[in-house]
């Protein structure tokens, strides 16, 4: 008896769970567009402080380990700024439909642009400028290939 | 006596035929330029940013190239050939011009394009796009404030440069219904000209060889980032 009221409890609970991850509340769908935006944002302009560095001849060590390690937190945090209900539907985004309708092969992207950036991260972390250099540009390739399919220009 | 076979008396018999009127690398740099701005506006709303660049600096080529032949190419390319004060615009549009090549009101629009043309690629140097994953060759010479703000002029300066292709296809338009093709002769290099119209004086090909090896070194040395190579 009680092993079928928890049973009943856990597919209940499982239910509800599965309804609340469909329909995400309109408050907190917002609250994760603009936490993604920002971060979006963020990273971006780290992008380009970097490249300014990386345009040196001598690039200054320190700002490229903290945009480094700026750019490898923000891409971790980014597995949680894609859930379903997030999308154009929702309000004004960059973010394509085309990511919920082919998650397997967003998901893959993401998770090239992570390992990129910690590897960016690792090596701007050893201090060797050269191969910091080389990993920031294979982390700007998976930027820009993961926007080629699901990047729309957003007007704010 | 080397002005008296060009230009023959009033009241002779019209030349029958076509005369030259456009030498080949105003006819290739014409064609090549709308080509690319096409080109460029396609790119950068497909996602080729990378292409987009290169066309920008392809376009930087041509008008290097350009700006030099007016200076040492045939007659009708020569900047001093065709751009002319507000008197001869008046006197063209009462019809008392003649003349071949750029009319003096077409020279206006050949400065505005060429010149429109030129800040858009200007701009396009040194901006930068809103991700920080790609840049003009020279966006490293200003600040990312300023690369910026390039990028939403280069935006919007994009509607001056469709404006000025309506008003060029508008004028081309104008001229056929009058009975004057205008791509005709920018194909052919050769049109039905007034007699009394001192004929092309051609450039030499290999000053126009010379030209287009400078336009492709001097932008070489932009793509590289300018100054020495960088900041």
């Amino acid at each position: 008896m009680r092993i079928h009221l928890v049973a009943a409890a856990a597919v209940v609970s499982v239910a509800a769970a599965s309804v609340a991850f469909a329909a995400l509340p309109k408050d907190k769908a917002l609250a994760i567009m603009h936490e993604r935006h920002e971060g979006m944002e963020k990273i971006g302009d780290t992008n380009k402080l970097l490249r300014r560095e990386f345009a040196s001849s001598a690039p200054f060590a320190p700002a490229v380990k903290s945009g480094a390690a700026t750019i490898a937190g923000l891409a971790k945090q980014a597995s949680g700024w894609f859930p379903p209900g997030t999308g154009p539907e929702m309000g004004n985004t960059g973010a394509k439909a085309a990511i919920w309708q082919n998650q397997k092969d967003f998901q893959g992207k993401l998770v090239a642009f992570q390992q990129a950036a910690a590897a960016f991260n690792a090596a701007a972390a050893s201090g060797n400028m050269d191969s910091a250099k080389a990993r920031y540009i294979a982390m700007i390739d998976t930027c820009d290939a993961c926007h080629k399919s699901y990047r729309s220009e957003m007007h704010h | 006596m080397r002005c008296l076979p060009q230009e023959l008396p009033l009241g002779d018999a019209p030349l029958t035929g076509k005369q030259p009127v456009w030498d080949l690398p105003v006819r290739l740099v014409h064609w090549t330029l709308a080509g690319l701005v096409v080109f460029s506006w396609w790119s950068v709303h497909n996602h080729h940013t990378d292409w987009h660049i290169w066309s920008g600096i392809a376009i930087l080529t041509l008008l290097i190239f350009r700006l030099l032949w007016g200076f040492v190419g045939s007659s009708t390319a020569r900047w001093t050939g065709f751009i002319r004060g507000p008197r001869t615009i008046a006197s063209y549009l009462r019809g008392g011009w003649y003349g071949i090549g750029h009319s003096p009101l077409g020279a206006l629009s050949v400065i505005a394009l060429f010149g429109a043309v030129g800040v858009q690629v200007g701009l396009g140097l040194i901006a930068e796009d809103e991700d920080g994953i790609y840049a003009g060759p020279l966006s490293r010479l200003v600040s990312i404030a300023t690369s910026e703000k390039a990028r939403d002029i280069h935006e919007l300066w994009f509607n001056v440069i469709l404006g000025l292709i309506v008003l060029h296809l508008g004028a081309i338009i104008f001229y056929r219904l009058r009975g004057k093709s205008l791509v005709a002769p920018m194909i052919t290099g050769k049109a039905a000209t007034d007699p009394r119209a001192r004929p092309m004086r051609p450039g030499k090909w290999w000053i126009a060889l010379i030209c287009l090896a400078i336009a492709f070194a001097l932008s070489r040395w932009v793509v590289a980032g300018a100054p020495p190579f960088g900041p």
